[in-house]
């Protein structure tokens, strides 16, 4: 610590010739009078015992130890490290509790939040140049930073202000200079850059290139080493690999985690554990599935401290497993349950009684609104996507094609299984594009059959048709645009002029039979099977 | 129909008129290639000889009329002027009603999101460290995972079409911006693949850190936050059009956000038009991991619709109603056709603007509601020009009801007796609709049955029948025959199948609809002690339990009606009394606009149709005296694209493009030798002419243009790689 006081003099004087720091660092006084550096890289509260270390990390003492071995004493130089392992799988927080217990400085970068080259480097200068953004500098980096070779540069600057050793000069460990770990957490991310090969080739070449001792590189990624290695030449980091957790390790965590009780959430556990391992392993998707659960597991509990005995937990399983399995089934779950939802549920379920009174409604309706030439081009866009063209003509003819469907059931087995084989591979290839002149003609087409219906019932209404189908396609364009927007079709191709853009269109059989219910259309003699 | 409305026209407005007709003109002086030298002693004439031929030949004559008395030229700029005030009133008034009815009805679920934001907030809080250094560190707390979750408030539109939400989410944003929080409103067009994720968080720092630097750093938003000033509230990214958001784009933003999300308490406003699983489909599921959702759900449109007839035109606030026709068209396009609320009312505003527009009395609307103007408008029935007075009586719906006596006291009067009339329809209006209410019916419905001057006929004829054959057993067995399956007789039978608690509720409710009619508020009250007393108490009893069958079989039996089928009875005599649709009253003209013609032109156009009769009948437009000669003959001097339209309408669908050139060069070509050949007499316009013959390049240039041209328009479709010397036409008539 002593020595940092005079580092900045000598950093000035030797680097004043390559770059114009001297002028940036004087209108910043904070920077210059800072009382102890390391100290802002450090956790600032105690450092933690390697027993909690390793109790806090169930199912990962392995791994905890290989990289405290790896990393060494304070004033041994290591190799680059690169831990690897599956989402959600500890490499991030191990890493950071492990620094958190030696103590040492370090720099922290996550690829996901530093989404270009420049704000990745200049967030690893700022760091180590202490510099904190605020309204006084106009919240910007200590240093504008877009290319590698300044990175390089400005980095070996800093690293040597904050380990203390001159630039250029090669230390010798000799007890005083202390480590400084620079970690790049989501590397895998990088891949999706522009130039990723360059960023990636210079972030592990970083040992090489800098060859600093004192500097300790950790990368983290999802994906495994082989991903990086295709530059030769430079030291390869030593791989440290996070495997899945096994279903004792997952019990042990959560029981971590757990809240007060801890017997009933151990017995919650053993019957929710099993069939949730067989899907995923990721701690995040199942603390998501398992709150709700046991928040239903407790619901029958008068007293939450109690201990259950075996009668008790069978009570509480028959109870639990009708939303087990549903839960099971669900990835994104949008809670009913909410309070501010509670009232209008209320009502809408006596709705649903007077509804079921007037016996007309059914429970499977659109639950939201569009008007009715836009369910029309709906309808035509799923059938387009769903028919193979060939079979318009037939589909759309005057008869409807009813008679279509009994020269089908005479056709011999050979062809019946060469239209399974079609209609498998239609299944695989899904939803087929079409382009917009097909997509006009069928809405023409069922327009002109749904028409009839909707003209009697208007004529019963005692109401006037104004404009019938010619009103219809008025607008058909903005309808399409607005069915675009709504996810329900989607565009390929380019060119608007040309017309040549082809839609696909996205809805499942469902919905189309929702919207086709909702204005009495007979999809299904529509729809193509086999 | 007596005088057409426009030649109604003041001279004033037909000259204002004529100078409109001027301006639309502007792109075809632009387009016109007009002969050189000419154009100027052409213009001088031009307005003139244009507003003679514009203008219809009725106007014309009142023209000459005005030419006679200057006087009546005067007052019909006054009273032109005043209808321009009544129409800027009437509007204002009903805008400011429709914007207080969807205020309120949005109000509820404000406060709901209000109160959900700060509760997550104060769920952020709890965990967050104290200390702001903290905050600032670029490396995630080690904190349970569940709080790396964004709260994310799915705002259920429940409507396809977007436009109608943009101001509720602005308003939102408003409201909880009011309680402190820091809001940012972020749209689809931020999420675009081209600029990616630096797109949307460079615009959520503009919003949220007024002195930003433009870099794309989350960083920047983390120092900002620290700042003692901001830290006290939570961040909230409204998102008003999730669904057109390009899904990696947003799902980088999450799982970056969700990074930050301790440090940086972040909620999402996310507005969803379509089903809550929206989400679902967009984002990938490490994504969706990210999300902690609670759904909301905004008033329908048919809510908003339903308030919106209530307020405006059920419970009319100004002196503008519409006519059956007109609200048969404006339901059908709102169902049918747009669905959207916005268009829904611009296409009321086009109907109020044509109606003051085209009825000259229409001023006297604006105080027809307010009781207290009576003298006033004493005054100005009495003041009223002559023109304008025996126009008032020679509406045809006076002549219809025979009020020959043209005074401006029994115009008043007709004027009094409508508002009374109106009055009474509106409560009855308003009792149908608080037993559809029950039954999920839509006030738009009833309100389009409720003004069919038709029905009106139909039930008043049927009244007499059952008068004369005194068949009162059909009426108590709810099969009246009027208007079977209409919305009112189903109201009529809902009644009928109430159960007491909801029927006496009901009637409260029509106790305060029917304020001022005072004979169906002693029938309602002695309903009421009906219910509350004996009779109801049976009721209660029996649980509701299949009252209709009770009630049947009682009336049946002992001819004695039940509770409900005397309320059915009570309303089935204010249908057939008081549901007077406005165009069976005298004077209705006066407010209520008819002309559904008018408003569907005006609303719907036909822009392709237009710019072909545009590009056919340019000649008719410009009046130009080079080509108005030869009747329909092409000439040079045409604009290209006309010339090259009308030569492709000799072809079939496709179009040889070698053959077309030809034509067009010839076209071209010829009319310039003949024009060359005039010009030659007239020594001035030879200098002019500097280029004599164009050349092959210049002709091929212009060609190459015009079809350009047409294709832009839509007009036609360009050669394939297939058919490389075809091109397509791609509208057929007009």
């Amino acid at each position: 610590m002593g020595t940092e006081g005079a580092t900045p003099e000598r950093r000035t004087t030797r680097s004043s010739s390559s770059l114009s720091k001297p002028s940036l660092d004087a209108p910043k006084p904070p920077l210059s009078t800072r009382p102890s550096l390391p100290n802002d890289l450090l956790f600032s509260d105690e450092p933690l015992s390697i027993d909690t270390l390793l109790s806090n990390f169930p199912g990962r003492g392995a791994q905890v130890l290989e990289i405290l071995r790896l990393i060494g004493p304070p004033n041994s130089p290591m190799l680059p490290l690169l831990l690897h392992g599956g989402v959600s799988t500890g490499k991030t927080s191990v890493i950071l509790q492990i620094l958190h217990h030696i103590n040492r400085p370090f720099v922290y970068t996550s690829c996901c939040s530093c989404h270009s080259p420049r704000i990745l480097f200049e967030s690893v200068l700022n760091q180590l140049f202490l510099h904190r953004k605020n309204p006084s500098n106009g919240y910007l980096s200590a240093r504008r930073c877009e290319r590698a070779s300044d990175f390089i540069n400005l980095l070996r600057d800093a690293l040597s202000q904050v380990t203390g050793s001159p630039r250029g000069k090669k230390s010798k460990l000799d007890g005083n200079g202390e480590m400084i770990y620079l970690i790049f957490d989501n590397v895998e991310l990088i891949r999706s850059w522009n130039k990723s090969s360059d960023i990636l080739a210079l972030l592990f070449r970083l040992f090489d290139i800098l060859n600093i001792p004192e500097v300790g590189l950790i990368y983290i990624s999802n994906a495994a080493p082989d991903a990086y290695y295709s530059m030769a030449g430079s030291v390869e980091p030593v791989g440290v690999y996070f495997p899945d957790y096994t279903v004792d390790d997952l019990f042990n965590i959560f029981m971590l985690r757990s809240p007060a009780n801890r017997k009933l959430y151990s017995s919650f556990l053993s019957v929710v554990l099993k069939p949730f391992f067989r899907v995923t392993r990721r701690i995040d998707e199942l603390a998501t599935a398992f709150d709700p659960l046991f928040q239903k597991y407790c619901e029958p509990l008068a007293d939450l401290n109690l201990v259950p005995d075996e009668s008790m937990k069978r009570r509480l399983f028959v109870r639990l497993q009708p939303h087990l399995s549903a839960s099971l089934n669900e990835t994104f779950r949008v809670p009913s349950e909410c309070s501010f939802e509670a009232n209008k549920e209320g009502t809408c379920s006596k709705k649903g009684n007077i509804r079921k009174l007037s016996g007309r409604e059914t429970s499977n309706e659109l639950d939201f609104h569009m008007s009715v030439s836009a369910k029309y081009l709906l309808i035509s866009a799923f059938l387009a996507s769903r028919n193979p063209a060939t079979l318009d003509a037939a589909l759309f003819d005057s008869t409807g094609g009813s008679n279509n469907r009994k020269q089908k059931k005479k056709s011999s087995q050979a062809i019946m299984d060469q239209k399974d084989e079609m209609a498998e591979e239609m299944l695989l290839k899904g939803p087929g594009s079409f382009p917009l002149e097909r997509l006009l003609a069928i809405f023409q087409c069922i327009t002109s059959v749904g028409e009839g219906t909707l003209e009697e019932e208007q004529l019963e209404d005692g109401m006037v048709i104004e404009s019938g189908n010619v009103g219809l396609m008025s607008d058909v364009l903005l309808q399409l645009s607005t069915l675009c927007n709504a996810n329900f079709i989607c565009k390929s191709g380019s060119c608007p002029l040309e017309g040549s853009t082809r839609y696909r269109s996205t809805v499942d059989e469902d919905m189309a039979l929702k919207v086709a219910r909702s204005i009495n259309f007979p999809l299904s003699k529509y729809m193509y099977r086999r | 129909m007596p005088p057409s409305p426009i030649s109604d026209l003041p001279t004033s407005s037909a000259a204002a008129a004529s100078n409109d007709v001027d301006n639309n003109l502007q792109p075809f002086f632009v387009l016109h290639k007009a002969l050189p030298r000419k154009s100027e002693r052409k213009s001088s004439g031009f307005g003139t000889a244009k507003r003679k031929i514009d203008l219809p030949p009725s106007s014309l004559k009142s023209i000459e009329k005005s030419d006679v008395s200057s006087t009546e030229e005067a007052s019909d700029w006054i009273y032109e002027q005043l209808r321009l005030e009544a129409f800027n009133r009437t509007w204002s008034k009903i805008d400011s009603t429709i914007k207080d009815v969807l205020r309120q009805i949005n109000l509820n679920l404000f406060d709901e999101v209000q109160s959900w934001v700060l509760e997550s907030f104060s769920k952020i809080k709890s965990i967050r460290p104290h200390k702001i250094s903290e905050i600032q560190r670029p490396y995630p707390l080690v904190t349970d995972i569940i709080c790396r979750k964004i709260p994310t408030a799915l705002i259920l539109t429940k409507n396809v079409e977007f436009v109608d939400d943009l101001l509720t989410f602005q308003e939102l944003g408003g409201h909880l911006k009011s309680s402190g929080c820091h809001v940012a409103y972020l749209t689809s067009l931020d999420f675009s693949v081209k600029h990616g994720i630096s797109g949307c968080l460079r615009s959520l720092l503009r919003q949220l850190v007024s002195e930003a630097p433009d870099m794309a750093d989350i960083s920047i938003l983390a120092s900002w936050y620290c700042e003692p000033e901001n830290c006290d509230n939570p961040v909230l990214v409204i998102i008003d059009d999730s669904e057109r958001c390009c899904g990696a784009v947003l799902a980088d933003f999450i799982t970056m956000l969700s990074e930050w999300v301790i440090k940086i308490p972040i909620i999402f406003i996310m507005g969803v038009a379509t089903t809550f699983d929206a989400p679902r489909r967009l984002l990938p599921s490490d994504a969706q991991q990210h999300l902690h959702p609670c759904k909301f759900t905004l008033g329908s449109p048919c809510e908003k619709m339903n308030a919106l007839i209530e307020s405006v035109l059920v419970k009319s606030c100004s002196g503008f109603s519409i006519g059956h026709k007109v609200a048969a068209f404006l339901r059908n396009y709102f169902l049918r056709h747009d669905g959207t609320f916005t268009s829904f009312v611009r296409a009321l505003k086009l109907a109020c603007v044509k109606h003051f527009e085209m009825e000259p009395l229409s001023f006297l609307g604006l105080d027809i509601l307010d009781e207290d103007s009576e003298i006033f408008q004493q005054g100005q029935c009495d003041s009223l020009p002559d023109s304008l007075r025996n126009h008032a009586f020679n509406l045809p719906s006076c002549q219809r009801e025979k009020i020959l006596k043209g005074t401006g006291g029994s115009l008043v009067h007709g004027l009094t007796e409508l508002r009374r009339l109106q009055k009474c329809w509106s409560s009855v209006v308003m009792c149908l609709f608080e037993v559809g209410k029950r039954k999920n019916m839509q006030l738009l419905d009833i309100f389009c049955e409720a003004i069919d001057p038709t029905l009106y006929n139909l039930r008043a004829l049927d009244h007499n029948l059952q008068l004369s054959s005194l068949i009162g057993r059909n009426l108590i067995e709810g099969k009246s025959s009027s208007a079977k399956g209409g919305f009112i007789a189903q109201a009529i039978q809902q009644v009928r199948e109430l159960p007491a608690a909801s029927l006496s509720h009901l009637l409260n409710i029509w106790g305060v609809h029917t304020g001022e009619m005072n004979e169906i508020q002693d029938r309602v009250r002695e309903l009421q002690s009906i219910i509350s007393s004996g009779g109801g108490g049976l009721i209660f009893k029996e649980k509701c339990t299949d009252i209709h069958k009770r009630s049947r079989s009682l009336s049946a039996g002992k001819g004695t009606l039940s509770v409900n089928d005397k309320a059915a009875m009570l309303l089935d005599g204010m249908v057939r009394k008081f549901l007077m649709p406005i165009e069976c009253v005298p004077f209705h003209e006066i407010v209520c606009f008819k002309h559904v013609d008018v408003l569907q032109s005006a609303l719907i156009g036909d822009p392709r149709r237009t710019i072909q009769v545009d590009l056919l009948k340019s000649p008719t437009y410009l009046q130009c005296c080079c080509c108005s000669r030869g009747g329909n003959a092409l000439s040079s001097s045409m604009h290209d694209t006309s010339i090259m339209y009308s030569l492709a309408q000799e072809y079939g669908d496709v179009i040889n493009l070698h053959d077309w050139y030809q034509s067009f060069k010839a076209t071209v070509l010829s009319a310039s030798t003949k024009t060359k050949c005039k010009l030659q007499h007239s020594p001035a316009s030879k200098k002019v002419k500097a280029t004599p013959s164009e050349s092959e390049a210049t002709i091929q240039a212009r060609f190459c243009r015009a079809v350009t041209e047409l294709q832009i328009a839509g007009l036609l479709r360009m050669p394939s790689k297939r058919r490389p010397d075809f091109v397509q036409r791609v509208a057929f008539g007009l």
